[in-house]
């Protein structure tokens, strides 16, 4: 069963722009791939609809066998346990440390403390921040802060991976860098999504790539 | 991936043993932080909890007045008894045997006898003067037997009062219904506004604190974010906000009770004074402990109440569309 199951997708905003239509696409359990396309080609609403923050107006989108369509506002929350997100803006919490913010999922899914400090620890561990635990985001350069969103997204070792531009505002070596990490999860099984322009850099990791351009899917090139 | 069903979601990957024990731990940890949250601004805390004392105050202080003039209302219950005014020349003996017969009759609790003597002589003291009445020949006063009925109901009282004006050697049977029904009357009026008071006031505290909450909710907005996409529960997100709206709540309750005894302790004096020149002993009533327990508790409810709201109405404005 995929992962992923896009059918006749389609989603409206105000019931006249319409962001998505009739997608269409499946990706496998295991596989790693890019989305892109320029701004305002749908890249963000396809996220946005796998993260269950918006619900797709016409169609089906099935995560993991569930019906995102239909899932249940009260289980939303178990469904995101189940996922790990990296945003473009990091979504992290300025009054609390490095630890703490890796840690949250953890807490809200009640693991035991000492048990999260260890998993907390190895998260850190992989994206090389360790010794910066007990630091705030904000003392933490745009790079290190993606990072730590990183160790955030698969802290719960998620079985699927998504990143909304996680290269946005950085430099090739660290982007490079940050690619590397993605396909290390991706290596042990996790199946990993990223929306991203950087064409230059998609071209040379060679996975398979969906295009999309005004809500339509106009691509979908498999990994030479 | 397997989301969990309904239920069994809170088993998933974790024991029903843990999650237990990690739910009390993040319960209690809430219950701190959101103390600490409202001692990190004292003077903003104190003004919302003073304003939820004020609230909670009106009504009590209401109900207070009220009870205590449900005590004076104890003694006017008495002029449900009624006085039998025996025929003038009736002898002494002779009134005692109707005072024995009436208080053995069905109805009657107890009776007493005021013999003409016993009258002239209680007149004079009311009257404060020895001499006025020495003047008169005869003592102008009949024997009277007050009867205190066992029944409170008035058509029950009334229907006693005439069996008894009928009773030979009775003059007349005299019973202030009157009184009585429009005392009852207004003990039912007080009842219906202190019930009434208190949904107001009850709403005023609703409102207090659903504002007081909204405005946090407002400031922690990006937090509620951020945890809402890592997975967290409505139920997750609302706890920290009803522990600061039940602190309001219990901290607006003790205020008003600390409030109500200095009010009480700074009145007594004057009453006291006022009531030893009256001859009489009159002390403020206190809400007491059961009374202070309902206090608290309504106002850790109402605070409870009021936050849930606010939380409930910015939640539902983020769920996906």
């Amino acid at each position: 069963m995929a992962m992923i199951a896009f059918e006749h997708v389609g989603k409206r905003y105000g019931g006249r722009f319409e962001a998505l239509a009739d997608l269409n696409f499946t990706i496998e359990r295991g596989e790693m791939v890019f989305l892109t396309g320029h701004s305002g080609a749908g890249k963000s609403s396809v996220l946005r609809l796998l993260t269950c923050l918006e619900r797709p107006t016409r169609g089906k989108l099935s995560v993991g066998g569930h019906d995102l369509g239909r899932l249940p506002v009260s289980q939303i929350p178990y469904y995101r346990r189940q996922i790990g997100v990296v945003y473009q803006d990091h979504q992290l919490l300025f009054d609390r440390s490095v630890f703490d913010n890796v840690a949250l999922p953890l807490t809200i899914r009640g693991v035991m403390p000492e048990d999260a400090r260890r998993r907390v620890r190895a998260a850190l561990d992989k994206i090389g921040l360790l010794h910066r635990e007990n630091a705030l985001p904000i003392e933490l350069s745009g790079g290190e802060q993606q990072r730590v969103g990183i160790a955030r997204a698969v802290v719960n070792k998620p079985a699927l991976l998504m990143a909304d531009e996680p290269t946005g505002n950085l430099d090739p070596q660290l982007s490079a860098d940050i690619m590397r990490l993605f396909e290390d999860f991706n290596r042990i099984g996790t199946t990993v999504l990223i929306a991203s322009h950087d064409l230059a850099l998609i071209a040379r990791l060679r996975h398979r790539v969906l295009r999309l351009r005004e809500g339509r899917l106009i691509g979908d090139e498999e990994a030479a | 991936m397997n989301l969990p069903s309904r239920r069994g979601a809170r088993r998933h990957q974790l024991g029903v043993e843990s999650r237990a024990r990690a739910w009390r731990r993040h319960h209690l940890r809430m219950a701190v932080d959101s103390a600490r949250r409202l001692r990190e601004r004292p003077l903003a805390s104190l003004m919302t909890m003073l304003a939820i004392a004020v609230a909670l105050m009106l009504p009590a202080i209401l109900w207070l007045v009220l009870s205590s003039a449900s005590l004076l209302d104890r003694n006017l219950d008495d002029s449900a008894q009624m006085t039998l005014y025996l025929s003038p020349q009736l002898s002494e003996s002779r009134a005692m045997e109707i005072a024995d017969r009436v208080g053995g009759m069905a109805g009657v609790d107890a009776t007493r006898l005021i013999t003409a003597a016993a009258g002239l002589q209680e007149f004079q003291q009311r009257l404060g003067t020895g001499d006025t009445l020495a003047l008169l020949d005869d003592n102008p006063l009949p024997a009277t037997v007050v009867v205190q009925p066992s029944s409170r109901n008035p058509e029950q009282v009334q229907a006693l009062a005439e069996q008894l004006d009928g009773l030979e050697g009775v003059e007349r049977a005299r019973l202030d219904m009157a009184w009585l029904e429009r005392l009852r009357q207004l003990a039912e009026l007080g009842q219906r506004l202190v019930i009434a008071l208190g949904v107001l006031f009850a709403c005023g505290v609703l409102l207090v604190v659903g504002n007081t909450v909204r405005l946090a909710v407002e400031s922690r907005r990006r937090e509620i974010e951020v945890v809402t996409l890592v997975g967290a529960t409505h139920a997750f997100v609302r706890r920290p906000f009803l522990y600061s709206g039940a602190w309001y709540g219990l901290g607006g309750g003790l205020m008003a009770l600390v409030l109500l005894f200095a009010g009480r302790q700074w009145l007594s004096a004057p009453i006291d004074a006022l009531a030893r020149s009256f001859g009489t002993h009159y002390t403020l009533p206190a809400l007491g402990l059961g009374g202070s327990a309902f206090l608290l508790c309504c106002g850790t409810l109402l605070g409870l109440m009021g936050a849930w709201l606010a939380v409930d109405r910015h939640l539902a404005g983020i769920r996906p569309r």
